[in-house]
């Protein structure tokens, strides 16, 4: 818990430098942000300065570039993360809602992914390089070779166009959440199988595992009881992983079937140039990001002593 | 290996003989894989075999050179900071590995503009983190043996101990760690294309003809499918020959 907190502690001053970062890199290309706004918004080049000075205050652009940022962070600390150029709606309850449905089809995928790649890995491991083991391991190459802006419009070819099953695209019904968490779950499930079925595979081969043999346990009960129980701990330490790896896919798994995500909101505000959408989205998710890598890297030190022992 | 020189090959001669990736011919809009047009033509009468050899080109270039960059990178940082027992290093490398290549790339594309220079920037800035964690514990435990005690008792010093006793017995990891870290290169370099922040129209790169093809996916599935088995077929060759690699 102590080790917990102390990481954790780690995080504020680094989100703190990446909202400096995200805050000042688009201020320091040169790009006239109330420009940009008045120029999608009237479709003029030259708008007067009347017009510039009005909005400049709507949306807290006057002043200088530090002063912007400091009165950004103090209003975020309050909960407000200001208006969406595009939409002139608060940031936070769109990135908000977003995130509800991203970390649903996240979390669905993630389920799968383990439903799916426990057992492979664990009967894979059973016999190494029998028919069984080389298709799992066969499996899990094309799996983490194939990327999800592939993967999705194929699975839609074949079960929303030709099979005609499920649709295609949209949000809102469990149908409509299929293909999404399908596609997502590829990658986590194809890495989660190598893991178990590497981690399963030393396992077996270790003198306690030869004791319940010699004790008379089933295979099944060896497998299951003691393969597969000490190989999580090691799919844990790489959930963190998946997790970056599974918000990066969300992102194009969200613009392909048109759910509205945090990654299709944020894809949406980078192409529009929306820098309160953009700023909001990217703090968010950057935070998500760490905090699971935290708390992966934390589980993995609370279930496994020799990890512990050689990270003092 | 062989079947890399093949795919080298098949890249060689198609770069030689080819059509234009950028010729139009409107008489041949949409048209299935035929001898004229091997893998059928695109939305624009483009020759999608010419477009998927000159994207190769393109893609392949672009995530060799990042990879080379982040890897030579990185794993100097690493090893420095290993052998020096700076702990900083790969904590912060870990913060960084943390952070979703795709979504650096989103940022990148915001502030420079999408195309090639946002995606380069978004790939070297998050890929030299595994490379530098990787080194860094692979030269923490070579630092501990004999033969660097050795070297060390004789006189030389760290730069000499790095780069002539720890690289060599580093290497075969870093190597086969670079294989593997080839195909999520690749794939997060032409994704970013799919989402239109990378590399911009008429120019043709893998993920930019899945993205374009995708309109048409109903009425011509194979413009979608000829860059997607391109890059299924280079990313798992790719991830096979690392695993051989490793296991040696």
């Amino acid at each position: 818990m102590r080790r917990l907190l102390r990481r954790l502690a780690l995080l504020p001053p680094v989100l703190l430098a990446a909202s400096v970062l995200v805050f000042a890199l688009p201020r320091l290309t040169g790009a006239d942000t109330v420009r940009t706004v008045l120029r999608t918004r009237t479709a003029s080049e030259a708008p007067d300065p009347v017009t510039q000075a009005r909005v400049a205050a709507e949306f807290g652009l006057d002043g200088s570039a530090v002063e912007q940022y400091f009165r950004w962070l103090a209003a975020a600390c309050r909960g407000d993360l200001g208006v969406s150029f595009v939409t002139r709606t608060p940031v936070g309850s769109a990135v908000g809602d977003a995130l509800t449905i991203s970390l649903l089809l996240t979390v669905l995928a993630l389920v799968l992914a383990v439903l799916l790649g426990l057992p492979a890995g664990v009967y894979a491991a059973r016999r190494p390089g029998g028919m069984l083991d080389r298709t799992v391991t066969g499996a899990g190459v094309l799996g983490v070779s194939v990327p999800e802006f592939v993967l999705a419009p194929v699975l839609v070819l074949v079960l929303a166009v030709h099979a005609g099953m499920l649709p295609a695209v949209g949000w809102g019904t469990p149908a409509h959440a299929v293909l999404p968490v399908l596609t997502l779950a590829v990658y986590p499930a194809a890495l989660t199988t190598q893991l178990i079925r590497a981690e399963t595979i030393a396992v077996l081969a270790s003198p306690h595992v030869r004791t319940a043999r010699a004790k008379g346990l089933t295979d099944g009960r060896v497998l299951w009881l003691h393969g597969a129980r000490l190989a999580t701990t090691s799919v844990l330490s790489l959930s963190g992983m998946f997790v970056a790896g599974m918000i990066g896919g969300s992102v194009v798994v969200e613009v392909v079937f048109g759910i509205p995500g945090l990654g299709r909101l944020l894809h949406e505000a980078v192409l529009a140039q929306d820098l309160p959408m953009i700023q909001a989205g990217a703090m968010t998710v950057i935070g998500i990001a760490l905090v699971a890598g935290v708390v992966a890297e934390v589980a993995q030190l609370a279930l496994d002593p020799v990890a512990r022992e050689r990270s003092r | 290996m062989r079947r890399l020189l093949l795919l080298l090959l098949v890249l060689v001669f198609g770069l030689s003989y080819l059509p234009d990736p950028l010729a139009v011919d409107y008489g041949a809009i949409l048209a299935p894989p035929s001898a004229a047009h091997l893998l059928g033509t695109d939305q624009l009468g483009r020759d999608v075999a010419a477009r998927l050899i000159a994207g190769a080109r393109l893609t392949l270039g672009l995530t060799l050179a990042t990879l080379a960059v982040t890897a030579v990178s990185g794993t100097v940082l690493g090893a420095v900071a290993g052998h020096l027992g700076l702990r900083a290093v790969p904590r912060i490398a870990d913060v960084v590995a943390a952070l979703p290549t795709i979504l650096v790339g989103l940022i990148t594309a915001a502030i420079l503009g999408p195309g090639l220079p946002s995606v380069v920037v978004a790939v070297c800035a998050v890929g030299w983190s595994p490379f530098t964690r990787q080194a860094y514990h692979l030269t923490v435990r070579e630092t501990g043996r004999e033969y660097v005690e050795a070297a060390r008792s004789l006189g030389a010093g760290p730069v000499r101990v790095i780069t002539r006793h720890i690289a060599p017995n580093i290497a075969g990891p870093v190597l086969a760690h670079l294989c593997l870290r080839f195909a999520g290169t690749l794939l997060t370099v032409s994704g970013l294309s799919f989402l239109g922040l990378g590399v911009q129209p008429p120019v043709a790169e893998w993920g930019a003809m899945v993205a374009d093809g995708r309109t048409y996916l109903f009425s011509s599935p194979h413009l979608v499918l000829a860059p997607a088995v391109a890059v299924v077929l280079t990313a798992s060759l790719a991830t096979a020959l690392g695993r051989s690699a490793l296991r040696e």
